[in-house]
C-alpha cells in the first residue's frame, strides 16, 4: 500500500471512531462555565464542585470550562441543541438569558426557589435579573436562573500615590475633578481607560448614571421609552472635557482594558475605572504598591448589578441535581468562601469574611444594592449595543464625534430596537 | 479495441461519475446553505423559532445603513492590502529570492528565507491578533521603539486611531500573505528557461528591466492565479478585522462579513444578516467574473 | 509533461548555478541579502515577542509590560495554559481535522479533477464557474442552515461535522487548480494507456496519479494548513471541550471582562510551535509540487 492508501485508510478509520458517541453507563451530570481558574468566583466553584463530586459519588460529574467567546456566539445554538449541559453558566440580561428564555430554551426554576430554599436567601432585589417575561424582558416573569456573586464599576486607585500627593479618595465629583487636576499638574495622566473595551463604556455610564433616576433607569433598561439623551449628554460632555484636560489620554482609543490594567498595576497611573471582575488578578498580581477602590460618587446609581446566571437548560437529564448545584454555590459555607477568595458573594454577611479585599467588596456592593442602586450596565437593553457604544465612544475620545453627535448616534440605535417592540 | 471505449460521447458521459461526491458535498454544502441564506434574508428571525417573513425589509433597511456603505469601501481598501501589494512584494521577493540570493548564497539560504517569510501564513489568526495587538497598541512595541530611537513623533494610536486603524490592520495582512504569494511565484520561477534571462543580460539588460520583460509575463498564470485568490480573500476578509480592532474605532475598519458575523449572533438579526451576506456574495461573483474575463482576454492574446 | 516540466527545472536549476556563479562578488550582494535579511527579521519579530511573554510570570509582566526582556525563565504560564486547555487533546483534534481535511480534500478534488480536465465533460465552464462560488462564499452566510442541517443528522458536536464542510469547502480550491494543471495533461499518455484497455478509474490510478502526486502533496499541505486555522466553523460546530481545536483554545485566555496577556502569550507560543514543526518538515513538498504546473 503506497502513502496515499495508508493516510486514506487511517483518515478514514479515525473518522469512523469520532463519529461515534460514546455512551456513558451512569449518570453523567454536565456542568460549565466561564469564570478563570483563578479568580475569585473560579476558585469557590471549583472547591464546591469537589464537595459536590464527594457527595454524589454516583454520579460522573463533567465540569467544562467555557470560553466566554464561544458562548457569545452560539449560546443559543448550544441551549437549541442535544450538546446542552445540565447547569451552565450565563451572562444575565435581556440580549442574552431574556432571548433563549422568551424561546423556551430555559427551565423555569420557581419550584425550586420554594423547595430549595433560595427565598430565604435571596431578596427580591437579587432576583431582579433573574426574572424574564415572554418577550425576554427582565424583572418580571418566571424564574430562570440564579445569581451567587455580584459584580460593580467603582475605581481603583493607588493608595501610595494619592498618599504621596496629599489627596484623599474624593466623595463628589468636583474632588475626583479636583484630584485629577492634581496629578495632572505633576505631569501623570490620572484616568487609565481603555477604550477599545469595557472601561470607556463603563466610566460613560458612570458618569450618566449619576444624573439618572428611577424613571430614567426603568425606561433606559426596559426599553420603555425612547431614549432621553440628558444623562449621556452630560456624561459625553464631562469626558471630553476631561480627554482636553489630559486626565484621560487619548492614546486610549487603542487600548484594551488589559494595557489600561497595566498601566494602573505598573504604578503608571492612579486610577482605573472598571469592575470587581478585577480584583482577584489585583490581589495576586499588584505587589508593589497599596490599591484599594472607591465608589464613583453619585446620588443613587452605579453601573453594577447581580451577577451571571445559573441556568438549566430545558432539557436538562438532571434538573434535581443542578438545583442542588445552585443551592451549594448559594450555602453560607460558599458564599464566605467567596468571601475569602476577595469576591463579591450576593448573600454573605461582611462580618464573617476575612479576607480584606472581599469584605470591603461585599459592604459596597450590599450598600449600593442596599438603596436599590444598581443600575445594571449601559449595554443591556439593545442586543449588540455593547459594539456600538464602543464604537462610539472612541469616536468621542478622539474627537471625530461631538458630544451631541454622539448622542444622536446612539439614540437612533436605541430608538430603533424601542420603537420596534 | 473500440468496444471497451464505445463512442466518444459515451465515454466522455462516463467521467460524469466523477462528479457525483463533488457535487453532492457541494449541494449540501453551499447550495442548499446560500439558498436557505437567500430565502431568510427576506425575513427577521432571531436564529432560534420561527423566521417571519418580512420581504424587502432587510434590503431597504440596507441601502440606508452607514456601517453596510462603509464596510464596502474599507474592503476596495482592503484589496490593495490583501492582494496588490502582497502581489507586488511576492513578484520582487521571489525573484530576489530565487535569482540572486539562490546564485550568491545557495539554495539552502534562499529556501530558509522563504520558510521565514512563509511562517506568518501558518500561524492561528488568534494568535497573530494578539501578537499583532502588542504591537500596535498605543503602549506597545512599535511606540516604545519609536520612542526609544528618538522618533517619538511617529508614536500613533495605531489601532484607535480612524486615520491609522486601517493601515494597521492592513500591515498585518500584508505579513500574512506575502508568504503565499512568495511560495507559489518562487515555485513558478523554476519553471522559467533561465537561458532567457542569459540572453537578455547579454543584451544589456539590467535587473529591473529582466524582471518587467521576462519574468513577469511569463509568470503571467501563477500572478492571476494568486491574484483571484487573494482577491476573493479581500472581499470575504473577517478574521484580521476580528481579532485586531472588531471594526473599530467607530466602524472605521468595518468589512462586510464582521458586519454579517455581528449581526448573525450579537444582535441577533439573522435576516439582515443574510442580506448583507447576499450582497456580499453578488459583488464577489461579479468581481471574479469581470477579472476572469479580463484573464481570459489577456491569455488570448499570447 | 509535468513530468518534463520537473525536469527542466532540475535542469535550469544546475544551469543556473553554473551561469550566475560567476557573478561578481562585491558590496551589492551584500547589500541585497541585508535588505532581505531586515525584512525576515521584521517578518519573525511578533514571534519573539510570543516567546520572551510566554516564559514570563503574571506578576513581572503587570509590573514591566510586554517588551521587557523576560528576568528569568519561568514555565509556570506555559504550563498553565496546556493544562488549562487540555492542550495535548486540542493538538491531537486539530491533526484529526486538518488532516482528515487535507486527504478528503485531495481526494475530492482529484476526482472533481479528472472529470473536468481530463474527461472534459460537457459543461465544465459551469462547473468551474459554481466551484469558484464555493470558494467565494463567506463562511458566516452558511452557518446557521448547517448548523440546522448538522443538528438533525445528528453530528453536530463533531468533529466529522466540521471535516465534510471544510472538505467541499476546500476542494473548491483543489479542484481549480488541479482542473487547469490537468487540462494541460499530455493526452498521448492517457490514449496509450487507454489503447492498452485501461478504464477510466485505472488511468486515473495508474497513470495520473503518479505523476500529479506532487501538486496533490502541495495542495495537501495547503489544506492542512488552512484548516488548521479555520475558526468561524470550528466555533459554532465544536461544543464540547474535547473536540475542540487550538484555534479555539487562545478563547480561555479571553474571559468576560478579563484577558490574561502572559497566559496569551503562552498561548501564542503553543498555537506557533506546531505549525512550524509542521512547516519545517513539509516545506519542500510546497515547492516541488507547485513547481509541476501551478497553472496552465
Amino acid at each position: 500500500m503506497n502513502s496515499l492508501s495508508k493516510l486514506t485508510l487511517v483518515a478514514t478509520t479515525s473518522l469512523m471512531l469520532l463519529s461515534s458517541t460514546a455512551f456513558a453507563q451512569q449518570k453523567v451530570f454536565n456542568i460549565w462555565d466561564f469564570e478563570a481558574a483563578d479568580s475569585s468566583n473560579g476558585i469557590t466553584f471549583n472547591k464546591a464542585l469537589e464537595e459536590f463530586k464527594t457527595a454524589h459519588p454516583d454520579v460522573t460529574v463533567n465540569f467544562q470550562l467555557k470560553t466566554f467567546q464561544q458562548l457569545q456566539a452560539s449560546g443559543s445554538m448550544i441551549l437549541n441543541s442535544d450538546q446542552a449541559p445540565d447547569v451552565l453558566e450565563y451572562n444575565k440580561g435581556n440580549a442574552t438569558a431574556g432571548l433563549v428564555a422568551s424561546q423556551g430554551l430555559l427551565l423555569p426554576l420557581d419550584d425550586y426557589y420554594k423547595s430549595q430554599g433560595w427565598d430565604k436567601i435571596l431578596n427580591e432585589g437579587d432576583l431582579v435579573l433573574s426574572k424574564y417575561d415572554d418577550k425576554g424582558i427582565y424583572g418580571s416573569g418566571h424564574i430562570y436562573g440564579i445569581s451567587v456573586y455580584g459584580e460593580y464599576v467603582s475605581c481603583f486607585y493607588n493608595i501610595d500615590m494619592f498618599d504621596k500627593a496629599g489627596l484623599k479618595p474624593p466623595t463628589t465629583i468636583d474632588e475626583w475633578v479636583a484630584d485629577m487636576e492634581a496629578f495632572k499638574k505633576q505631569g501623570i495622566t490620572p484616568l487609565a481607560l481603555g477604550a477599545v473595551d469595557t472601561s470607556g463604556q463603563h466610566l460613560l455610564a458612570s458618569l450618566a448614571y449619576t444624573k439618572a433616576d428611577d424613571t430614567w433607569i426603568k425606561n433606559y433598561q426596559g426599553l420603555k421609552a425612547p431614549l432621553d439623551g440628558a444623562p449621556y449628554l452630560y456624561a459625553a460632555q464631562t469626558l471630553v472635557d476631561w480627554v482636553n484636560k489630559g486626565y484621560i489620554s487619548k492614546d486610549s482609543t487603542g487600548m484594551k482594558d488589559q494595557d489600561a490594567a497595566l498601566l494602573y498595576t505598573s504604578g503608571k497611573a492612579p486610577m482605573y475605572v472598571s469592575g470587581t471582575w478585577n480584583l482577584g488578578s489585583f490581589s495576586s498580581t499588584i505587589k508593589t504598591f497599596k490599591w484599594g477602590q472607591f465608589v464613583i460618587p453619585t446620588p443613587k446609581y452605579s453601573v453594577g448589578s447581580t451577577g451571571n446566571l445559573w441556568v438549566v437548560p430545558k432539557g436538562s437529564k438532571n434538573p434535581d441535581l443542578a438545583a442542588e448545584w445552585i443551592s451549594l454555590t448559594l450555602s453560607p459555607k460558599y458564599q464566605t468562601e467567596l468571601g475569602n477568595n476577595g469576591g463579591v458573594a450576593i448573600a454573605a454577611d461582611p462580618a464573617t469574611i476575612t479576607n480584606p479585599v472581599g469584605k470591603n467588596a461585599i459592604a459596597v456592593f450590599n450598600q449600593i444594592a442596599g438603596k436599590s442602586g444598581l443600575g445594571f450596565y449601559p449595554d443591556w437593553p439593545v442586543p449588540g449595543y455593547y459594539d456600538v457604544l464602543n464604537q462610539k465612544d472612541t469616536g468621542l475620545f478622539q474627537g471625530t464625534l461631538t458630544p451631541e453627535q454622539f448622542v444622536e448616534q446612539i439614540k437612533k440605535v436605541y430608538d430603533d430596537v424601542q420603537s420596534s417592540q | 479495441m473500440a468496444g471497451a471505449i464505445g463512442t466518444y460521447a459515451q465515454h466522455r458521459r462516463g467521467y460524469y461519475l466523477y462528479l457525483v461526491p463533488g457535487a453532492i458535498g457541494f449541494t449540501l454544502i453551499v447550495l442548499i446553505p446560500q439558498i436557505a441564506n437567500f430565502v431568510l434574508s427576506f425575513t427577521a428571525w432571531k436564529g432560534v423559532g420561527t423566521p417571519r417573513w418580512i420581504g424587502v425589509q432587510n434590503y431597504q433597511k440596507l441601502l440606508t445603513d452607514d456601517q453596510f456603505w462603509g464596510s464596502m469601501i474599507h474592503t476596495l481598501m482592503f484589496i490593495v492590502s490583501m492582494t496588490i501589494i502582497p502581489v507586488a512584494i511576492g513578484v520582487v521577493l521571489a525573484s530576489l529570492l530565487f535569482d540572486y540570493v539562490r546564485d550568491q548564497f545557495g539554495e539552502r539560504v534562499s529556501n530558509l528565507f522563504r520558510a521565514g517569510f512563509y511562517l506568518p501564513q501558518i500561524l492561528p489568526i488568534t494568535t497573530a491578533g494578539v501578537l499583532w495587538g502588542w504591537i500596535l497598541s498605543p503602549v506597545g512595541v512599535a511606540n516604545i521603539v519609536f520612542k526609544a530611537i528618538g522618533l517619538g513623533g511617529l508614536a500613533q494610536n495605531w489601532i484607535g486611531d480612524a486615520t491609522w486603524a486601517l493601515p494597521s490592520v492592513s500591515l498585518m495582512i500584508v505579513w500574512i500573505q506575502v508568504g503565499y504569494c512568495l511560495v507559489v511565484f518562487m515555485a513558478g520561477l523554476s519553471r522559467i528557461d533561465p537561458s532567457l534571462y542569459e540572453a537578455a543580460q547579454l543584451d544589456g539588460a539590467g535587473w529591473g528591466q529582466r524582471l518587467v520583460s521576462i519574468t513577469i509575463p511569463l509568470l503571467a498564470p501563477e500572478i492571476f492565479v494568486v491574484t483571484l485568490t487573494t482577491l476573493i480573500a479581500a472581499l470575504k476578509l473577517f478574521a484580521p478585522v476580528f481579532v485586531l480592532t472588531a471594526a473599530g474605532p467607530d466602524n472605521a475598519t468595518m468589512v462586510p462579513s464582521y458586519l454579517t458575523y455581528y449581526h448573525f449572533f450579537t444582535t441577533q438579526r439573522v435576516g439582515y444578516g443574510g442580506a448583507i451576506a447576499v450582497v456580499q456574495m453578488i459583488l464577489t461573483v461579479a468581481l471574479a467574473v469581470i477579472f476572469l474575463r479580463f484573464q481570459a482576454r489577456q491569455q488570448a492574446t499570447e | 509533461m509535468a513530468d518534463a516540466v520537473l525536469d527542466i527545472a532540475d535542469r535550469s536549476a544546475s544551469k543556473t548555478a553554473a551561469v550566475h556563479g560567476r557573478r561578481q562578488r562585491g558590496v551589492g550582494r551584500w547589500l541585497v541579502l541585508g535588505v532581505v535579511v531586515l525584512g525576515l527579521l521584521a517578518t519573525l519579530f511578533p514571534f519573539f515577542l510570543a516567546i520572551i511573554n510566554a516564559i514570563k510570570t503574571s506578576a513581572e509582566y503587570a509590573s514591566t509590560g510586554p517588551l521587557a526582556l523576560p528576568r528569568s525563565i519561568d514555565l509556570v504560564q506555559l504550563q498553565k495554559y496546556w493544562d488549562l486547555s487540555d492542550f495535548g487533546r486540542k493538538l491531537l483534534n486539530s491533526a484529526i481535522i486538518s488532516g482528515c481535511v487535507a486527504v478528503f480534500g485531495v481526494i475530492l478534488s482529484t476526482l472533481n479533477a479528472y472529470a473536468i480536465g481530463i474527461g472534459k465533460v460537457r459543461g465544465s465552464r459551469v462547473i468551474l464557474v459554481l466551484l469558484l462560488l464555493g470558494i467565494m462564499v463567506p463562511q458566516e452566510s452558511i452557518v446557521y442552515p448547517i448548523y440546522y442541517m448538522a443538528k438533525a443528522v445528528g453530528i453536530y458536536d463533531t468533529q466529522l461535522a466540521v471535516i465534510i464542510v471544510l472538505t467541499v469547502l476546500q476542494s473548491a480550491f483543489g479542484t481549480y487548480l488541479l482542473s487547469s494543471v490537468l487540462g494541460s495533461f499530455p493526452r498521448e499518455i492517457i490514449e496509450a494507456a487507454e489503447i492498452d484497455g485501461a478504464n477510466r478509474w485505472q488511468v486515473l490510478w495508474r497513470v495520473v496519479i503518479p505523476i500529479l502526486r506532487p501538486t496533490l502533496m502541495v495542495i495537501g499541505t495547503f489544506f492542512f494548513i488552512w484548516t488548521w486555522n479555520e475558526f468561524l466553523i470550528p466555533l459554532v460546530m465544536l461544543v464540547s471541550n474535547n473536540n475542540q481545536t487550538v484555534t479555539l483554545a487562545m478563547g480561555l485566555t479571553r474571559g468576560q471582562n478579563l484577558s490574561d496577556p502572559v497566559l496569551q502569550a503562552a498561548a501564542s507560543l503553543l498555537g506557533i510551535a506546531p505549525t512550524v514543526i509542521f512547516f519545517l518538515i513539509f516545506q519542500r513538498t510546497l515547492t516541488r509540487g507547485i513547481v509541476a504546473g501551478a497553472v496552465k
